[in-house]
């Protein structure tokens, strides 16, 4: 019955306009409190969609799901093409839970300018969205650049920094430096298209279409080029080591909420994953790039592990945290091997539960001193112990400690790095090390030992707002963690297809299973 | 050189719409001078009734594709003209809605003010149907004359007389630029017809003539090295001159550019590609760069403009179908953004009187309509997608790329970035910074009309550009034939859409 009712039912447009038409709607409303929970109607409607999906969601498959297409810019051969694989789906919840989360964040840590910032927040979800269920690259792109408006008013309107507009500015500049590149790169995979479609008569003359575009192939020297066109717009959104310089500036001046969303969804990787690596094999199993590539990625495990060890800022050890954290993203998507991939992907999901989190902690812990320095907190456990446990949980998950999610997509990522390249993987160990060395110190210095002079006596526990955050990250993060194989098993069937399109042997069956299923 | 007059009745159905216009410019005239009484507003209307019948005809000559030529080839009417028509009066008759309050400001000669600017668009129509070099020079210096008092109108203003008699000086000498490339030409060639040309020899001569022609348009579009009479003109002329002056000529001169790079020098295109990328590169780098350092907006629009120009100038230096087609659709888009641009800053200093980027402190709380329209339209010119001016872009690389020209791509994309910056400052000063007076700003009627229309514009051809891609590829067919690949000429199904 159900079946029958959704068949052909555009879930995806839903998911990806409904946030965009609620901030619309939002506009027109003056009441702030009406605002507050409208928002948050919108984004748990959002959030059920996307459960919905999941739900619906056909496991062990490499088919795109709930696939919508239509032309949009026939000359160019634009398309609008939605569709979810294992790559994407568990994206489209986690982006959906966070906003949910950031809402509820920003009931009453946001006092000026509510509306507007709720309409950011929205309009940034539905960037976010487009970036995950697009197929078409030019869509795609479309999305990408978009989320640097909502950004850039967030991060300069309700930053919290004196160093806001830098920050925002820098990370415009920056992002869209790295994006003009990977339009390029996007073009030269349109021309190759092209060259092949006029070739074999094709009746496309031109192609944005992911699908379309795996089917050509493009010889070697071209791919390493475009391959490093594309690397260039993911490694500075992602960011990947040495083009993070903008992420400690946005993620600490900007507000909690921005900050959360720019940390907790990987984007740049999740372009490696969804348009590189499936695009480029040759390219990117090419001995040059996985070795750059990969060095990249242990010195970012190392430069962010040792920078997060020094920081004073609880938000800029997080940010330097991230650029370790997605080092290890990195060198498991470049072991190329079924692990690797499959626990990047699983990391990247992680991260969405463990560094958001954090940077919920962070906010927690700004409310109560508006600070983020060292130097306001100490021995703040007996102060506040709830904040204290749950700051203690989601780190532990963000160190990867077994039983936590951030165990099992580590352990993944380091088992396909030793199988791949045995010096990447003992490299990529020290990372943990370090990880588990700046968190923990970190915890010491703020949560445990005697009171800290600044701490204020009257300082409260968390509140039911702040509880729910907490709790449902936590329950995440167990649930991962202890019973990892639902979040696999989505995964699994698009990873084992492009382990396959890696490898050769199997390409012709992929290219017949990625063609389209509703 | 035959010359014959015999004009039969449907030969001059080709020239209805120059002779409506003409007609109705002289009715415009005359009741301005019959009843002196006459609001001035009306005399808008009037002009701006007059035009969209002209609009009216030409969009059904369009429909059911009337071409022809006349005068022994001079005036041709094919559906580029047409294209180029209709973008034109579009951007006549919102320049004419723009006006009709800061008209008040003139002392003397409100009236004429309109009969100027409908006299300046006719001269243009007769640009985009010039199909010789004669014609061109012709209707290049009427559609001048027009715009040499338009810029110096506002009387008692020392910027404004200063900018006429700069427009005026540099223009003059660059007519005489151009009349003196038209004598080498025909010195050499014996022809002045562009199709005519199309297999003549490369002689220094000709070669000569066709750089001093190039230097005359150049300067009419704005493009680095012939820029330097572009900001002191737009910052003294009147706003809606400005506006005026940044969209319709450019058009009217591209479309002269594309039948003389194209049709007539089409075979020399392995030479010519190297002028196009030097004028390309050097007036994106330059207008970014030097619009980074603008304080007064208008002066900020127009080095934007002379950097908009090297963008177009990527798409005529692809020498492509393609390029063409994207020349015109990034044109398109540019009318439109720029428009609005242009209506917010007229609508800003009706309130204000001063055209200061710090006067827009805090526009986004005292009037939120006119700085979310400010936003989409710089953020439609700097290319965010999914506004027209990033479709506009996009077609304009792609095509340039397919033709390979990689260096030309990476500095327009570096621009790009650089470009950004700039229109944040703008933007920055909208949203972020607090208003020193924070009492709302009220716009016109029909400032809110063209404003409506720039937003339209710009976001129905960002979201949904399948009719204004099959129109641009519909209107420069005929340079199917002049383009040397023929790999580059769509298939059929692409012209309708399929």
């Amino acid at each position: 019955m159900l079946e029958e009712l959704t068949a052909g039912f555009p879930i995806l447009s839903c998911i990806l306009f409904l946030p965009v038409v609620g901030a619309i709607v939002l506009w027109f409303m003056d009441d702030e409190d009406t605002v507050r929970s409208s928002a948050l109607t919108i984004a748990l409607v959002e959030l059920a969609l996307s459960v919905f999906v999941l739900l619906r969601f056909i496991p062990e498959s490499a088919a795109m799901q709930f696939a919508e297409r239509v032309q949009w810019i026939p000359a160019l051969g634009i398309s609008y093409h939605l569709a979810v694989d294992g790559i994407s789906v568990l994206f489209v919840g986690l982006t959906a839970f966070l906003t949910v989360l950031v809402v509820v964040y920003s009931w009453d840590t946001i006092r000026h300018q509510v509306k507007l910032y709720m309409m950011c927040l929205l309009a940034l979800e539905t960037t976010t969205m487009g970036v995950f269920v697009s197929l078409d690259l030019i869509l795609f792109f479309v999305f990408w650049e978009l989320m640097l408006i909502p950004s850039y008013f967030m991060i300069k309107l309700w930053g919290g920094g004196a160093e806001r507009h830098y920050a925002a500015l820098k990370f415009v500049i920056y992002t869209l430096l790295g994006s003009v590149f990977m339009l390029v790169g996007i073009a030269l995979l349109d021309i190759n298209y092209h060259q092949w479609a006029s070739l074999h008569h094709s009746d496309h003359a031109y192609s944005f279409d992911l699908l379309e575009l795996i089917t050509v192939p493009i010889p070697i020297s071209q791919q390493i080029l475009i391959f490093w066109l594309m690397f260039l717009g993911f490694a500075f959104k992602a960011p990947v080591f040495p083009f993070h310089t903008w992420l400690p500036d946005a993620l600490l001046e900007g507000p909690i909420g921005m900050a959360v969303v720019l940390a907790g969804l990987k984007l740049g990787t999740f372009g490696f994953i969804r348009f590189s690596i499936p695009l480029l094999p040759d390219a990117s199993k090419s001995d040059t790039v996985v070795m750059i590539v990969m060095v990249l990625g242990l010195c970012a495990i190392l430069y962010g592990a040792w920078m997060a060890l020094v920081q004073a800022d609880f938000r800029r050890l997080l940010a330097y945290s991230s650029v370790s954290h997605l080092g290890f993203v990195v060198v498991g998507l470049f072991a190329l091997n079924y692990q690797g991939l499959q626990g990047s992907l699983l990391t990247m999901i992680n991260l969405g539960f463990s560094t958001a989190g954090l940077f919920f902690i962070a906010g927690f812990l700004y409310s109560r001193q508006q600070t983020t320095q060292l130097a306001a907190f100490g021995g703040m456990a007996k102060q506040v112990p709830l904040l204290a446990t749950f700051f203690l949980i989601i780190g532990l998950a963000s160190i990867g400690l077994p039983g936590t999610n951030g165990f099992v997509g580590e352990f993944l990522i380091l088992l396909g790095a030793f199988e791949a390249k045995w010096w990447v993987g003992s490299i990529a160990v020290l990372g943990v090390i370090f990880g588990a060395a700046y968190f923990l110190w970190y915890y010491e210095r703020s949560m445990l030992g005697p009171l800290g002079s600044s701490v204020r006596s009257t300082m409260g526990d968390l509140q039911l707002r702040e509880m729910v955050i907490a709790v449902s990250l936590s329950i995440m993060i167990l649930w991962i963690g202890l019973y990892p194989s639902p979040f696999l098993r989505i995964m699994n069937g698009s990873v084992q297809a492009l382990v396959d399109r890696l490898h050769h042997e199997k390409t012709a069956a992929l290219d017949n299973d990625m063609t389209e299923r509703r | 050189m035959s010359f014959s007059l015999n004009l039969s009745f449907s030969d001059l159905l080709l020239l209805l719409p120059e002779i409506f216009l003409t007609c109705w410019l002289c009715v415009v005239i005359t009741v301005d001078f019959v009843s002196p009484r006459l609001p001035k507003e009306r005399l808008a209307y009037l002009s701006v009734g007059g035009l969209l019948a002209t609009l009216g005809c030409l969009a059904w000559f369009d429909m059911n594709q009337v071409s022809g030529t006349l005068f022994g080839n001079m005036f041709v009417l094919d559906r580029m003209a047409i294209f180029f028509k209709i973008f034109i009066l579009g951007s006549t008759i919102l320049v004419i809605l723009a006006s009709i309050e800061y008209v008040d400001r003139f002392t003397l000669f409100r009236g004429e003010y309109y009969a100027l600017v409908v006299m300046s668009a006719l001269g243009m129509m007769f640009m985009a149907s010039a199909n010789d070099l004669l014609s061109v020079f012709v209707s290049l210096e009427f559609s001048t004359l027009g715009f040499y008092i338009l810029v110096s109108y506002l009387r008692d203003d020392l910027a404004s007389n200063e900018a006429g008699l700069k427009f005026f000086i540099l223009g003059v000498f660059a007519a005489g630029l151009f009349a003196y490339g038209i004598s080498l030409v025909y010195g050499e060639t014996g022809k002045l017809v562009f199709s005519d040309m199309a297999s003549a020899p490369a002689t220094p001569g000709l070669i000569i003539g066709f750089l001093l022609i190039f230097a005359a348009l150049g300067f009419k579009i704005g493009a680095v090295p012939f820029h330097s009479w572009i900001p002191d003109t737009y910052h003294g002329a009147p706003t809606p001159v400005t506006a005026f002056l940044s969209i319709a000529p450019k058009g009217a001169a591209l479309a002269i550019l594309l039948r003389i790079f194209i049709v007539a020098l089409g075979t020399f295109k392995p030479t010519w590609i190297y002028l196009l990328v030097a004028v390309s590169i050097v007036s994106m780098t330059y207008g970014n760069i030097v619009a980074i350092a603008q304080r007064n907006i208008k002066r900020l629009l127009a080095y934007s403009g002379i950097a908009q120009i090297g963008n177009v100038l990527i798409g005529l230096a692809a020498g492509t179908k393609m390029g063409n087609d994207a020349i015109l659709f990034y044109l398109l888009a540019y009318l439109f953004a720029n428009i609005g641009a242009f209506a917010v800053v007229i609508a800003v200093s009706q309130a204000i009187g001063r055209d200061e980027i710090e006067d827009y402190r805090g526009l986004g709380r005292r009037s939120p309509f006119l700085a979310f329209s400010m936003l989409l339209f710089l953020l439609s010119l700097a290319g965010v997608p999914p506004l027209a001016g990033f479709i506009g872009k996009l077609y304009i690389f792609i095509a340039a790329i397919k033709e390979g020209l990689y260096t030309l791509i990476t500095v327009g994309l570096i621009n790009i970035v650089i470009s950004m910056y700039y229109y944040l400052i703008v933007v920055k000063q909208m949203y972020i910074n607090e208003p020193i007076d924070p009492s709302p700003i009220s716009i016109s009627g029909p400032m809110k009309t063209v404003i409506y229309v720039g937003l339209a514009g710009t976001l129905a051809i960002g979201i949904y550009p399948q009719p204004f891609t099959d129109w641009v590829v519909a209107a420069t067919l005929m340079f199917a034939n002049f383009v040397t690949p023929a790999a580059t000429v769509m298939p059929p199904s692409l012209l309708i859409g399929g």
